[in-house]
C-alpha cells in the first residue's frame, strides 16, 4: 500500500476478495465432495418409507463443521388428506 | 524400486506438463534414472517441452497394446542422459487407457527407474483416473488464482478414492507447487500469496516458481529452463527437485525487486 494511499483510504484489495470468496465456496463444495452416495442414498430412503407411509420428496442437506459431519434428512409425506 | 510422482491440477493451462518436464530433467541431472510419462493421451505436449518431439517413433498406448517393447518406446535424453521420455498416444478415443495395463506398464517402470513422474491430463475424468490411480506421491499444481484453486483443492479432495495406495491403507503423499507467482502483485495486495493459497488448500507447500518470462523462451525452444542457471524459475526447479529427493533446501526469496524509482513509483501510484 503507497502512502497516498494510506492517507486516503483504498478499496479492499482484490486477493482479499478472493481468500474470502473460496473460503466460503470451498467449505460448500467439500462438504458435498465428502457424501458422494447422496442421490443413492435418498432413493433408498424413500423406499423404506414407502414401505410404511405416502412420501412426496426428500430433501437431504450436509452441514460440515470442525469436528463433526451433519446430515439433516427432511422427509416430505405430503398434503395430509385424512382427519 | 521406483517411486511413481503424479503431477496434476484440475484447471488446465496451469503448468503442469511444464512442471512435469523441469523436475524430470532436474532429477536426471542429480543422478537419477527418470523416465517422464505424457498422460494426457490425444494431447500430446510434453514432447515439445522437452525437445524431444522429433525422436517420437512409439508411443505410450503401442506399449500397453503389445505393439512394441518398452525399450523401443522409450526416448532418452541426450542432453541429460538419465532421462527416458514415453509420449502420450494422439488417439482420439479417450477411453484407450485401461487400468490393468496401465497397472502393468507402472509395474515395468518402476522395475527399472528411479523416478516415474506422470504428467497427468486437466479435468478430472478417466484420464485423470488412471494417471493418480498407482502414484506415490502426488504434486499439485495451482497458480495463485480462484479457478485454479477451486480446482487444485476439488483434486486434492479425490485423490484418494482414486488411488491404489489409499486402498491399501497408506495415503498419497501430497505436496503442493504455487506456480507463476508475481511478488509485486502480491505486495500490493492484487494477488494470493502463497501463504494464502497453502492455507485453503491445506497441504504443504514443495516450492514456489515465480512468474518468468523466461519459461515462456525456454518453452519456444524445447529446452527446460532447469538447466538456466541465470533463471529465477530455474533456481525454483532445481530446489524443488532437490525437496523431492529428500533434501532441506531453503526456500526462495520471492520478493518484489525495489529500487529507487519503484519506491518512488509506490508513493504515487
Amino acid at each position: 500500500m503507497s502512502l497516498i494511499e494510506k492517507f486516503f483510504g483504498k478499496k479492499k484489495a482484490s486477493a482479499e476478495s478472493a481468500k474470502d470468496r473460496l473460503k466460503i465456496m470451498l467449505a460448500h463444495e467439500r462438504a458435498e465432495n465428502s457424501f458422494p452416495f447422496m442421490d443413492d442414498l435418498r432413493k433408498d430412503l424413500i423406499e423404506v418409507i414407502k414401505k410404511y407411509t405416502e412420501v412426496e420428496d426428500i430433501h437431504i442437506t450436509t452441514e460440515k463443521n470442525k469436528d463433526i459431519d451433519l446430515l439433516e434428512v427432511e422427509i416430505v409425506l405430503g398434503k395430509s388428506t385424512k382427519h | 524400486m521406483g517411486i511413481v510422482i503424479t503431477v496434476t491440477s484440475g484447471k488446465g493451462g496451469v503448468g503442469k506438463s511444464t512442471t512435469t518436464a523441469n523436475i524430470a530433467v532436474g532429477l536426471a541431472n542429480e543422478g537419477n534414472r527418470v523416465v517422464a510419462v505424457d498422460f494426457d493421451i490425444g494431447l500430446r505436449n510434453l514432447d515439445m517441452i522437452l525437445g524431444l518431439e522429433n525422436r517420437i517413433v512409439y508411443d505410450v498406448i503401442d506399449v500397453m497394446e503389445g505393439k512394441c517393447n518398452l525399450s523401443q518406446a522409450l526416448i532418452n535424453d541426450k542432453k541429460s542422459k538419465g532421462l527416458f521420455f514415453l509420449p502420450a498416444s494422439q488417439t482420439n478415443d479417450k477411453d484407450v487407457l485401461e487400468r490393468e495395463k496401465v497397472k502393468n506398464l507402472i509395474e515395468s517402470l518402476k522395475a527399472d527407474f528411479d523416478y516415474i513422474l506422470v504428467d497427468s491430463p486437466a479435468g478430472i475424468e478417466s484420464g485423470f483416473e488412471h494417471s493418480i490411480a498407482f502414484s506415490d506421491r502426488a504434486l499439485i499444481i495451482s497458480t495463485p488464482d480462484v479457478s485454479a484453486v477451486r480446482d487444485a483443492d476439488r483434486v486434492i479432495g479425490i485423490i484418494d478414492a482414486k488411488s491404489e495406495k489409499a486402498k491399501r491403507g497408506e495415503e498419497v503423499q501430497k505436496h503442493v507447487i504455487v506456480n507463476r507467482i508475481k511478488p509485486d502483485m502480491v505486495e500490493r495486495g492484487d494477488m494470493l500469496s502463497i501463504d494464502d493459497v497453502l492455507g485453503i488448500l491445506a497441504l504443504p507447500l514443495i516450492g514456489a516458481v515465480p512468474d518468468d518470462e523466461g519459461v515462456v523462451s525456454s518453452t519456444n525452444t524445447g529446452e527446460p529452463i532447469v538447466r538456466n542457471d541465470k533463471a529465477l524459475s530455474g533456481e525454483a526447479y532445481r530446489r524443488i527437485t532437490k525437496r523431492i529427493m529428500g533434501e532441506d533446501v531453503d526456500y526462495m526469496d520471492l520478493k518484489a525487486k525495489k529500487g529507487f524509482a519503484a519506491m518512488f513509483k509506490g508513493l504515487f501510484k
